[in-house]
């Protein structure tokens, strides 16, 4: 599975991704803040700028926003026909802007940093006993592990019902590949528990807890 | 958490992340093709209950907000939250819950296999159909300013095969917890 991040040296590259975050975070506030017109523009413009410098491409730049974009603009004419020309305005720049920022940041985050970021995020919940911080970058490379795995399987359920003239339904194809995917976990847990993976750690604030 | 409750979670969004892969499947009574993946926030909750499903849930929404195409369409990154229907994604993880939630209690193994599957029924709809165009339609009506009705009205139209998505779901779980039982919880 390839992430959408894309490989550069643009000064938004070069930031660090908390500023990134907490820009976004401002920007989805902020814009639902102001209707006008003339505020939106500017700063659908300063998106469009700041996705420009990253050096993506047109091509590739389309093919990534077109289904966020698609959505957008259907939304956004609804609006524009059933309320007024103003309102279907305002809601394609905002969300326009929004998405151009978001995608920004996805570009240039790689998925290592985000993590690193979320475990950190996580940290004031660990203490409240909450989630283990840990146990979510575990989590992420073990669903990036696996989801080729399910695939395979699809496709082998597929080929086992076309060799036996059955036809391929939802009913008959979800539940063996349901099952046969989570009757695995048994030994994937033992073999994470056997490397100490997620115990070593903590065993130490697990005896606290005791 | 155990690490076998972590694992099968992990794998649960594997499973929701290769629905989304997958061409949509046709059913064979009714001409609609059924994107897959919404489906499987319904069998998370039918077949993992509450807690693991809502958690395989927001595995898949965090794999998409770090950049992961896991979404149909192979959509991801922080941009779909900022899309019209955004609601809907944040109204999976609620929707996740209630399904397990429901299915937690309503289904026991003692009965018999009609009343588990309309039990998982009503689950899934409650779930992925109510309280999922809930968050939809709220938070549609609230980017948009068209007002809940309109917002209601223009989200009819894929209701029907959320129902039928439901149907799959309640079968499915039912089967899956005949083959491989995962409810109620073990501790």
């Amino acid at each position: 599975m390839n992430s959408l991040y894309v490989e550069g040296d643009s000064f938004f590259h070069r930031l660090p991704p908390r500023p990134k975050l907490i820009l976004l975070l401002t920007a989805s506030l902020a814009l639902f803040l102001t209707r006008s017109p003339l505020l939106l523009g500017l700063s659908a413009g300063a998106a469009a700028l700041l996705y420009g410098s990253l050096g993506i491409g047109w091509q590739q730049s389309w093919i990534r926003l077109r289904p966020i974009l698609l959505t957008i603009a259907i939304v956004a004419l609804a609006t524009l026909v059933l309320n007024s020309m103003e309102e279907g305005g305002v809601v394609l720049l905002r969300l326009t802007t929004l998405m151009l920022i978001a995608a920004a940041v996805t570009a240039t985050v790689p998925i290592g940093s985000f993590i690193d970021e979320i475990t950190l995020a996580a940290r004031p919940m660990e203490r409240l006993g909450l989630v283990k911080a840990a146990d979510i970058g575990l989590s992420v490379g073990l669903v990036i592990r696996f989801v080729p795995e399910v695939v395979l399987r699809f496709q082998q359920l597929r080929q086992a019902h076309q060799a036996r003239g059955l036809k391929v339904r939802a009913t008959t194809m979800i539940v063996p590949l349901i099952i046969q995917t989570l009757k695995s976990a048994d030994e994937i847990a033992a073999a994470i528990d056997a490397r100490g993976i997620r115990g070593q750690r903590h065993a130490r604030n697990l005896e606290d807890s005791r | 958490m155990t690490t076998r409750d972590l694992v099968l979670t992990a794998l649960f969004a594997a499973i929701i992340v290769a629905l989304g892969l997958l061409p949509p499947i046709m059913l064979g009574f009714i001409p609609v093709p059924i994107t897959a993946q919404s489906m499987g926030v319904m069998l998370a909750g039918v077949i993992l209950g509450a807690r693991r499903g809502t958690m395989a849930v927001l595995l898949v929404l965090l794999l998409a907000a770090i950049g992961l195409p896991v979404l149909s369409g192979g959509r991801g990154g922080l941009a779909v939250f900022a899309a019209p229907t955004t609601g809907y994604l944040i109204g999976w993880v609620f929707a996740a819950f209630t399904t397990g939630f429901i299915a937690e209690r309503v289904v026991k193994p003692s009965q018999t296999s009609l009343t588990q599957t309309l039990g998982f029924f009503v689950a899934a709809v409650a779930g992925g159909v109510v309280v999922l165009y809930a968050f939809g339609i709220t938070y549609l009506a609230f980017i948009t300013g068209i007002g809940m009705s309109k917002a209601f009205i223009g989200s009819m139209a894929f209701i029907p095969g959320d129902i039928i998505k439901a149907v799959v779901a309640a079968l499915a779980g039912r089967a899956v917890m005949a083959g491989y039982p995962l409810l109620p919880a073990r501790a």
